[in-house]
């Protein structure tokens, strides 16, 4: 991990201490390069393009607010789409807020409490299904994904999906390297038993 | 290993990330559970379906909408500096600007004063006990002389008073006569001969009248200076004549004639200075040193005797240029002006 974090040189350097010194229009370019990755990130975590593409501007202003204080510690993407996991966790904790306050809610199971997969599932299955039957297997997959709890839709989906190193991963969640490999353990068997059961068979 | 702790560790396997001893293990295991066979392929075909979703594409217009986000967050920027300006706002910083104004101002008025009083309070401390102590001293004495007339005292006083402004005079006129008495009295003393072969050879060296005509003071201050050295007389007259002799040297370094130098050089500067130690060196005193744009003019005082060694070392340091040097006609004390040429 060490070795791994000394030897990274981080491509965005220049242009970060570009902005750094006040520069707007270097920042520019920065957007244009990582605007698809932190949006894939917040559209996966959330599942809804718009509010993903809302996340996606809150992040690059709130990173170009506090470029400053950004130390090159590890890569400025790497920095970035923590800010982008960040808005989106902050995100789906209002949407639980607010679908709580409704009657009924698909994710209400999930509200109830965090590490309880079994009741997770189970309870979400019966809804989750009826909505995934009708739908191509990207949906069903990203439905599948979206009944997960944060903390495991965001390490299948960096480590899956994005391909991010468990090191980055561990940087970015602030959580240590084995808890990443375990939630994605976990993560991995009920995004398996979800898809068993949308699509029948795997 | 049991089928749960393998279920366990198919994940990392599945990515190739076990330890060798684990994997080995694991495949052995695969090789007879079926089970375990079955959920790591399912496994694999989880991340396969994950890693198959499409990346969506960003919107045409996010850049611009995040680059114009950005660049309205960063103006009301200057708009919060300019709202700080408003008197709520500005109440914290103004006090804390004005307290700093105060502290400074204070420091400022503090440091410009003081050393003013200290000036005007020690000298005047300095003088009255100066006056007192004199005068408290000239008490004393005549106290004891039992001299108690008014008139006596201001009499001393003014005494004390011509001394010291002897005194001074001694001072305003410095160096030059003193150093001459010192160093032109040795000739005198090997029987005064420098003193007479200079008048005997001054009628020789008719052509500049004028040159004489200034030259006339200087052979009576050597007679006076014989005087001394025969060492019969008191020493306030001696005082005296040094005096006399002082003014008159004055007199005539006015009349004084300049002997003029051009020194062309490389380097101004360290001309200068080089010829600032000569001329030290050779007994000399600088007057002024005036610098212009290309030049730098050296004023200085020093006995003829000196003078052709001193133009000779003036020829090591550039190539020199003389102006109505006549090197015979000078005498006792004179006035050189040396301009410095690139």
């Amino acid at each position: 991990m060490k070795r791994e974090e000394q030897a990274f040189i981080d491509e965005d350097a220049e242009i970060v201490s570009f902005c750094k010194k006040g520069n707007v229009d270097a920042f520019e370019e920065l957007v244009r390069k990582h605007q698809k990755k932190m949006l894939n990130i917040a559209f996966r975590m959330i599942g809804n393009y718009e509010d993903a593409c809302e996340i996606v501007q809150d992040a690059f202003v709130s990173a170009y607010k506090a470029i400053r204080h950004f130390e090159e510690k590890a890569r400025f993407s790497t920095w970035l789409y923590t800010i982008v996991v960040n808005l989106s966790r902050n995100r789906l904790n209002q949407l639980k807020i607010k679908n709580s306050r409704e009657a009924f809610s698909m994710d209400d199971p999930i509200l109830t409490d965090s590490g309880e997969l079994a009741v997770e599932l189970a309870s979400s299955e019966p809804s989750v299904l009826e909505r995934l039957e009708k739908r191509n297997v990207q949906q069903k997959v990203q439905e599948c994904i979206n009944a997960l709890g944060n903390e495991f839709k965001e390490v299948i989906i960096l480590r899956d999906m994005q391909g991010f190193s468990y090191d980055e991963i561990s940087d970015m969640l602030k959580i240590p390297g084995g808890t990443v490999k375990s939630r994605l353990f976990r993560a991995r068997e009920m995004l398996r038993n979800c898809l068993k059961r949308v699509m029948g068979d795997l | 290993m049991k089928c749960q702790d393998i279920q366990q560790k198919l994940s990392a396997y599945a990515e190739g990330i076990v330890p060798h001893e684990e994997k080995i293990l694991i495949e052995e295991h695969l090789k007879s559970c079926p089970k375990c066979n079955e959920s790591l392929a399912s496994l694999r075909k989880t991340i396969d379906y994950v890693h198959s979703l499409k990346d969506v594409e960003p919107p045409a217009w996010l850049t611009q909408k995040v680059m114009a986000k950005i660049k309205a967050e960063v103006q009301p920027k200057k708009g919060i500096i300019q709202k700080l300006f408003y008197p709520l706002h500005i109440k914290l910083p103004l006090e804390a600007v004005v307290t700093a104004l105060i502290a400074v101002i204070t420091i400022y008025i503090f440091k410009t004063i003081q050393p003013e009083m200290k000036l005007a309070q020690a000298p005047s401390e300095h003088e009255t006990v100066i006056a007192r102590s004199p005068s408290k001293v000239d008490d004393e004495a005549i106290s004891k002389e039992k001299i108690a007339s008014p008139l006596a005292r201001n009499d001393r006083k003014r005494l004390l008073l011509h001394e010291k402004s002897k005194d001074k005079e001694n001072l305003i006129s410095s160096s030059p006569p003193l150093e001459k008495t010192t160093p032109s009295s040795p000739p005198l003393e090997k029987g005064g001969k420098g003193g007479f072969d200079t008048e005997q050879t001054m009628p020789s060296k008719k052509p500049a009248p004028m040159d004489k005509l200034e030259e006339a003071p200087p052979p009576i201050q050597r007679q006076d200076k014989v005087r001394p050295s025969a060492g019969a007389v008191a020493k306030e007259e001696v005082k005296t004549e040094v005096l006399s002799r002082a003014t008159k040297a004055k007199v005539s370094d006015e009349k004084r004639e300049v002997v003029n130098v051009t020194v062309l050089v490389k380097d101004i500067k360290t001309a200068r200075t080089e010829i600032e130690t000569t001329l030290t060196q050779l007994g000399g005193k600088i007057i002024k040193t005036e610098s212009f744009e290309n030049k730098e003019v050296l004023t200085a005082e020093i006995t003829s005797q000196k003078l052709t060694e001193l133009i000779a070392r003036l020829k090591s340091v550039g190539e020199v240029e003389e102006k109505e040097v006549d090197l015979g006609i000078h005498e006792g004390t004179l006035e050189i002006m040396i301009e410095i040429v690139k």
